[in-house]
């Protein structure tokens, strides 16, 4: 059984599609007994109506068309604006691949290189040797004829074997003399020889070691 | 391409996408109950517009904010129209219009009914009592009649839009009514005060 409070807070909803049935037939047993109750409810039940009447009127009510428009607009503006973004993603990618691709290239290269001059560090050491125990003999032909044998370069004197590997073989004709300007030991008597040389140029551009070419050697050991 | 089951959460994706007709489908759906409500609590038709506009911008620019887990899109909706709404009031409390208008803005016209002119006449005018005291109403307590009564949400789905407690909405909705019920009893017995004097 509901008291006046109670129905106060509940008892107007009897009308609700979703009240509790139990609280329902509790104001409408209430309501039977008090008539203060019974007026509001009466009373609340007239207001119903006009509130109904309103909410019917009004129950066709929507946006007008042009809310319609101006969001389709700026759903189109969006999408038109996330085009350009998108190519722009399109665009970095592809630069970035082609980035990836130019530094593949240059690497393989780069190691081809290599592995064509056959200069190595280590060589370069052993050379070095060869040219200090060699450095007695007088005969400067004899010497760079060795090297050639060996199929390496011989280090130049004051000349330190790049690390890089990035060097480049020069070849030359020169005068034998002219080896004299390097460091090489030459005998005076054959200096206005002309001989094929080849140089291994570092990246700094200075000669780092050279190779007297066969046929010069034949020729110097014939003469 | 659009069926009719799809959940609202796959629609709103497809709309962020570009998608217009997604877009329009999710519109066309909650649009004139989010205008209704907007209109009932301002009691201006072209603050309703703009309210049911930004409910929509914050779909299509803001999509990121709802989220399926906490509730329907309706009630996310909802909630958005609702603080446009609350601002709409702070920013132009006295600026209501108590005209009863349809939503181009043109006086509203009643509907064809076989009632005699008098009657006409003393309808419409009940109507913009009621109309009148429901936007006299302080906004919590009117939302709770708006939502309750004239929308005629459960108090669940009351709760979900304003997101507050069931408890809230049945205590706003049970001061919203008594007062309404003084502003129109005051306002129907008036004439019959009025008639009594004169006599």
């Amino acid at each position: 059984m509901m008291n006046c409070e109670e129905f106060e807070l509940r008892g107007l909803d009897i009308d609700r599609a979703d009240a509790d049935p139990t609280e329902v037939a509790a104001a409408v047993q209430h309501a039977q007994l008090c008539g203060r109750c019974s007026a509001m409810l009466e009373s609340w039940r007239e207001v119903k109506g006009d509130l109904r009447l309103l909410r019917e009127s009004t129950l066709l009510d929507a946006a007008p068309a042009r809310v319609e428009m101006r969001l389709k607009q700026e759903l189109r503006t969006r999408r038109e604006a996330r085009v350009p973004r998108s190519a722009v993603v399109v665009a970095s990618w592809a630069l970035a691949a082609a980035a990836v691709l130019v530094a593949s290239i240059g690497w393989l290269q780069t190691h081809r290189k290599a592995e064509r001059s056959v200069v190595s560090s280590s060589n370069a050491g052993q050379t070095g040797n060869i040219l200090q125990s060699a450095s007695n003999y007088e005969d400067d032909g004899m010497l760079l004829a060795a090297d050639y044998d060996s199929a390496s370069f011989t280090q130049l004197p004051a000349s330190l074997p790049s690390a890089s590997g990035d060097e480049s073989i020069l070849e030359v004709r020169m005068q034998r003399g002219a080896l004299e300007r390097f460091g090489l030991p030459v005998d005076p008597d054959r200096a206005s020889e002309f001989v094929d040389v080849d140089f291994l140029v570092g990246e700094d551009g200075q000669p780092q070691a050279v190779r007297l070419h066969r046929d010069s050697q034949v020729m110097t050991a014939t003469q | 391409m659009k069926t009719p089951d799809e959940k609202p959460e796959a629609l709103l994706k497809r709309a962020v996408r570009g998608d217009e007709q997604a877009f329009l489908t999710l519109y066309q759906k909650h649009q004139s109950a989010l205008y209704r409500y907007a209109l009932r609590m301002t009691g201006s038709p072209w603050a309703a517009e703009e309210v049911v506009q930004e409910v929509f911008l914050v779909l299509i620019r803001e999509p990121q904010k709802y989220r399926a887990e906490r509730g329907e899109l309706g009630a996310f909706l909802y909630g958005v129209a609702r603080n446009r709404v609350m601002k709409q009031l702070e920013r132009t409390p006295r600026e209501l219009s108590l005209d009863i208008m349809n939503a181009d803005g043109s006086a509203w016209n009643e509907p064809e009914d076989p009632l005699t002119p008098m009657m006409i006449a003393e309808k419409r005018e009940r109507m913009e009592q009621v109309r009148e005291a429901v936007l006299g109403l302080p906004a919590e307590f009117r939302e709770a009649v708006v939502l309750c009564e004239l929308e005629e949400m459960s108090y669940e789905e009351a709760a979900s839009a304003c997101g507050c407690p069931i408890g809230t909405i049945r205590s706003r909705l049970h001061r919203g009514r008594a007062l309404l019920l003084a502003k129109l009893e005051l306002l129907r017995d008036a004439p019959r005060r009025a008639s009594a004097g004169a006599k």
